[in-house]
């Protein structure tokens, strides 16, 4: 930080040290109050950060402390999160692969073997529209693609795959070997050595 | 030839030369007569010959130009398929099974309340024969828990057949399915012989018994009641002349009946005729052989008919109209008993069955049961899809068979919500809901298929299709994108936005000066919820510095492909799109970033099953899966506190709703889309002479939207957390990092680097949140490891 941004951080503090006072939080706004402990105490001059096109996120200058009670201590809603929570984040799981699924792919397994990329594909597509969450087909689409030489399709297949196995990394691990060859087999090394360091680290 | 003209000239010698000028006349004209003789006996062979060949030609050509055939998804059977015994009725009525108390043939079921007993027909898919079985399926609520064959084995996977949704027809619009002899009931052929044509066995393509017999009863009577045309001479009359009542065609018709007779076997000349046969009409469409009659009127396969139905079908060949069942039901049961009296008479049928038979009802379906016309918004998309890759005249002609993506249970269920929310709103607000129109589109957001389309309220009008063609200003359904964009652009959930008055002057002096929906403005409010609350300033501020450019562009990576104009007020939603782009835009952001086509069709074989193209799954990723996940999280909060909160009075907390409200200006569309794990929807409200409407998009759109959900039981939406996303607790009011043990606060996502620099103080150390601790704890808890 050069000497004319912290001055200029000085000017705007002190700034906000003079208005924050009155102000309720960075969002000076309505939002609807469920907090019926609010200490006594609080002053919690805060300023709305000034240039939100920098694309810094909440950089509140100084801001002046805001205090919350804890939790557990009463029997107030706040006590739960309650189901003003959007999103419960999740690591989404298949409990037990589909048997219905489970036998396309084995079905799809056979039919490569053979040869039958085409059918493989077909009985593949079908696995997806009964277990679209199960990423052991996804691997073997991409697997079906990179063999008929769809490189880019095969990538972003097992890409996608990717993203619905978050979280269960024997999953992950096979996905990032499997881009791993299929970037190698389109003749992007660097790619494919990318991939593997991800493939390592699962 | 010559025989003949040697005596004429002998005789001409032995006359004596007296009358000889009176004779050489006579002789000059009998020389005349011969010779026109001669050459119409050379026109009438050549002709012949080229009669021959014609006759042949067709007859071993390529007989008929077969219409394209549309189905519908089969419907896959395995445990733990979310479905009820209800939607596996929908399912069996679509296809014709008759509900019996004891399935003993194909196409039959039992049904009972956890249990449904159903013998397949089987059917040769694309990929592979799924054949025909008896399969005891076993339900738990709303779920398939087992399935079982005949033998009691348990069977992992198996597929009905698939419901046949329509056609694309030939020019002159006949259409047909064909069938082969061996697949018509013995019952049929029967009953056909004996009531057309009763000597067909054993004439040689006419019957001059025949025609005598039917000279003498018409004379009888004195008037024309019986053709005395053999079924061979019918078939010619179809097949290869023009429908004109001229004595040159019926002059025609005996020569080339007895040509196709020599040449052709009675069981090839009885098969084409079988298929060839005019058997009703619907609308412009032509019904034609026995095939597709047995659908048309008993929505069974031929196969399957039973003998009253089958009398039927044979006695109406004499007057398809005059005789239709649906129209003139009992002038048609009269003609069927007479062909079931003609048949006893003959020995065909015992007396016993005959005096069943005629007691039983004709058994025909409603028209509107028929599933065929039943999605004409599906099948204009179909059509749409396909004309990129095929000659229109294929289509029509080369009897390509067309494998969709249709969910007959999703679209039945979407229509249901939809005609019945535009009732009550009409009934709610009265006139001034008058002529209210709707469009939906469903999709799969995990496949990219779209399992149903509606174009109208009418759902089976074949007209306007508003779902792909009704271009309206998408309103607020925009801003996803415009959030979107600030959050690929450094941007968080908690970012503070400035809901303040905006202006801006537009080249040619105008102002462009939006306004809250509730006309006041809020402030800074934090991105997350200027999003679920739709505010329109914070909105257009956010956009104006984001640039509208950007916006378009992300508006691109999400699917959208139309042209659209750099104007600010595309923030707000002036854009105008069609239902099923925004269906398209909003399947990206369902699926984490990942772009796919929307598919309607899987694959498209010829008439023998053999693969032309397919239309795989196909994926790229456009947008960053981090940005999307806390889109999708803002979208959810859409649901619970925003915009579209009442959707959870009437759906299950746990469904994880994300979806966006939208309402154009002043209140002329509305707007609802969103998504669960396994449904994505969008619905327009509007009306055809854009007029302003009395409610919101929440007070219309979403109600559509809600019953619908309400009514399919879709997965809940559950988003794995990207790599590069963390939740923090932050403080819900102030967006300052807060902890799990202090009041107020919630788990927010943010993108690795992004999070907010300060804390607020409940007395904790901070021991969360904190950049050298990763938090596996909480990764753990959601992990349910």
């Amino acid at each position: 930080m050069n000497f004319n941004t912290q001055m200029k951080l000085v000017a705007i503090g002190a700034l906000v040290v003079l208005t924050g006072c009155t102000t309720q939080g960075i969002y000076n706004t309505p939002i609807e109050d469920r907090s019926t402990t609010r200490p006594q105490q609080e002053s919690n001059g805060v300023v709305t950060p000034v240039d939100i096109t920098t694309g810094v996120t909440v950089t509140p200058v100084a801001p002046s402390p805001v205090f919350r009670p804890q939790r557990g201590d009463s029997t107030s809603e706040e006590n739960s999160v309650g189901t003003s929570v959007p999103v419960a984040p999740k690591v989404v799981l298949q409990s037990k692969q589909n048997p219905a699924a489970v036998a396309l792919l084995a079905t799809a397994r056979k039919q490569t073997n053979n040869g039958q990329l085409r059918s493989a594909q077909t009985s593949l597509q079908r696995a997806q529209r009964i277990a679209p969450k199960d990423p052991e087909v996804y691997y073997s689409l991409a697997d079906t693609h990179r063999r008929l030489g769809e490189f880019l399709q095969a990538e972003q297949v097992a890409l996608k795959g990717v993203g619905i196995a978050q979280g269960q990394s024997t999953k992950l691990r096979r996905l990032w070997q499997l881009i791993a060859s299929i970037r190698t087999d389109a003749g992007d090394l660097e790619g494919a050595d990318k991939a593997a360091a991800v493939a390592r680290r699962y | 030839m010559n025989k003949k003209r040697t005596p004429a000239k002998k005789t001409s010698r032995k006359r004596t030369a007296k009358p000889q000028a009176k004779k050489s006349l006579w002789r000059s004209f009998g020389v005349f007569l011969l010779k026109l003789t001669l050459i119409g006996a050379v026109i009438g062979s050549i002709g012949l010959i080229y009669l021959d060949a014609q006759i042949r030609q067709q007859f071993e050509g390529k007989r008929w130009a077969l219409p394209a055939k549309v189905f519908a998804r089969p419907l896959e059977l395995y445990s733990g398929l979310a479905i009820s015994t209800k939607d596996v009725k929908v399912e069996l009525a679509g296809l014709g099974y008759q509900l019996v108390s004891k399935a003993t043939q194909p196409g039959q079921a039992e049904i009972a309340k956890r249990r449904i007993r159903v013998y397949t027909r089987g059917f040769e898919f694309p990929d592979g024969l799924e054949r025909s079985q008896k399969l005891l399926l076993d339900f738990k609520g709303e779920q398939l828990s087992r399935i079982r064959n005949s033998k009691g084995q348990t069977v992992n996977l198996a597929r009905l057949e698939p419901v046949l949704i329509g056609g694309i027809y030939p020019q002159n619009n006949e259409d047909r399915d064909l069938i082969r002899l061996d697949e018509a009931p013995t019952s049929l052929t029967d009953a056909l012989i004996s009531i057309e044509d009763q000597s067909y066995y054993d004439h040689f393509g006419v019957s001059p018994k025949g025609i005598a017999r039917a000279m003498w009863v018409n004379l009888r009577v004195g008037r024309f009641v019986q053709g005395g045309s053999t079924l061979t001479q019918q078939l010619i009359k179809n097949f290869y002349l023009t429908s004109d009542r001229t004595l040159a065609r019926k002059l025609m018709e005996i020569p080339m009946a007895i040509l196709l007779d020599f040449h052709y076997s009675k069981d090839e000349i009885l098969e084409a005729y079988l298929n060839e046969v005019y058997l009703g009409q619907e609308g412009s469409r032509a019904i034609h052989g026995f095939g597709l009659a047995a659908q048309y009127y008993f929505s069974q396969p031929l196969q399957e008919l039973k003998l009253s139905q089958v009398a039927l079908l044979a006695g109406m060949v004499k007057g398809p109209s005059f005789y239709d069942p649906r129209r003139h039901p009992e002038r048609a049961k009269k003609r069927r008993d007479l062909v079931l009296r003609v048949l006893r008479d003959e020995g065909k049928i015992s007396e016993d069955i005959y005096q069943k038979t005629i007691k039983k009802s004709l058994g025909v379906v409603k028209q509107k049961s028929l599933l065929k016309g039943a999605y004409p918004a599906y099948l204009d998309l179909v059509k749409r899809q396909l004309r990129e890759s095929y000659h229109e005249e294929d289509l029509r002609t080369e009897g390509l068979r067309v494998f969709t993506g249709l969910n007959p249970i999703v679209q039945a269920k979407a229509e249901t919500a939809l005609v019945s929310t535009i009732k009550s709103l009409e009934k709610r607000y009265g006139k001034r809901a008058a002529n209210l129109e709707g469009s939906m589109v469903v999709t799969d957001p995990q496949t990219g298929e779209v399992l149903s389309i509606i174009g109208g309220k009418s759902t089976r009008y074949e007209g306007f299709n508003r779902a792909l063609d009704a271009v309206r200003p998408i309103g607020s359904l925009v801003k996803p994108a415009v959030y979107l964009t600030a959050l690929e652009n450094g941007y968080s959930l908690v970012s503070p936005l400035n809901d303040e008055p905006v202006s801006v002057e537009m080249p040619g002096g105008q102002v462009w000066e939006p306004q809250n929906f509730d006309k006041k403005s809020h402030g800074v409010v934090p991105l997350h919820q200027a999003l679920a609350r739709s505010y329109n300033l914070s909105t257009a501020n956010l956009g104006m510095s984001l640039g509208v450019d950007k916006v378009i562009d992300t508006m691109q990576k999400l699917g959208v492909s139309r042209e659209m104009d750099e104007y600010p007020s595309l923030l707000l939603g002036a854009q105008g799109l069609p239902a099923v782009e925004v269906a398209t835009m909003y399947q990206t952001i369902a699926a984490n970033g990942f772009q796919m086509p929307l598919r309607a069709i899987r694959m498209v074989t010829d008439s023998q099953g053999v693969e032309l193209s397919r239309y795989p799954f196909n994926v790229k990723q456009t947008v960053s899966a981090e940005s999307v996940h806390l889109l999708q999280y803002a979208m959810q909060e859409v649901a619970r506190e925003g915009t579209a909160r009442s959707v959870y009075s009437h759906l299950p907390s746990n469904l994880n709703v994300a979806g966006k409200t939208g309402t154009s200006n002043d209140q002329r569309d509305s707007w609802f889309a969103g998504f669960t794990g396994s449904r994505l929807a969008v619905v327009w409200l509007g009306r055809d002479d854009n007029s302003a409407l009395p409610f919101t998009g929440s007070g219309g759109a979403l109600k559509v939207w809600t019953a619908y959900m309400k009514a399919d039981k879709p997965e809940p939406f559950q988003a794995p957390v990207p790599e590069g996303v963390e939740y923090l607790w932050v403080d819900k009011e102030t967006g300052y990092l807060s902890d799990e043990r202090c009041q107020g606060a919630i788990p927010v996502p943010f993108q690795n680097g992004s999070k907010p620099q300060y804390r607020v103080d409940c007395g904790v150390e901070p021991v969360q949140n904190s950049e050298s601790k990763p938090l596996d704890w909480f990764r753990r808890w959601f992990r349910q490891e």
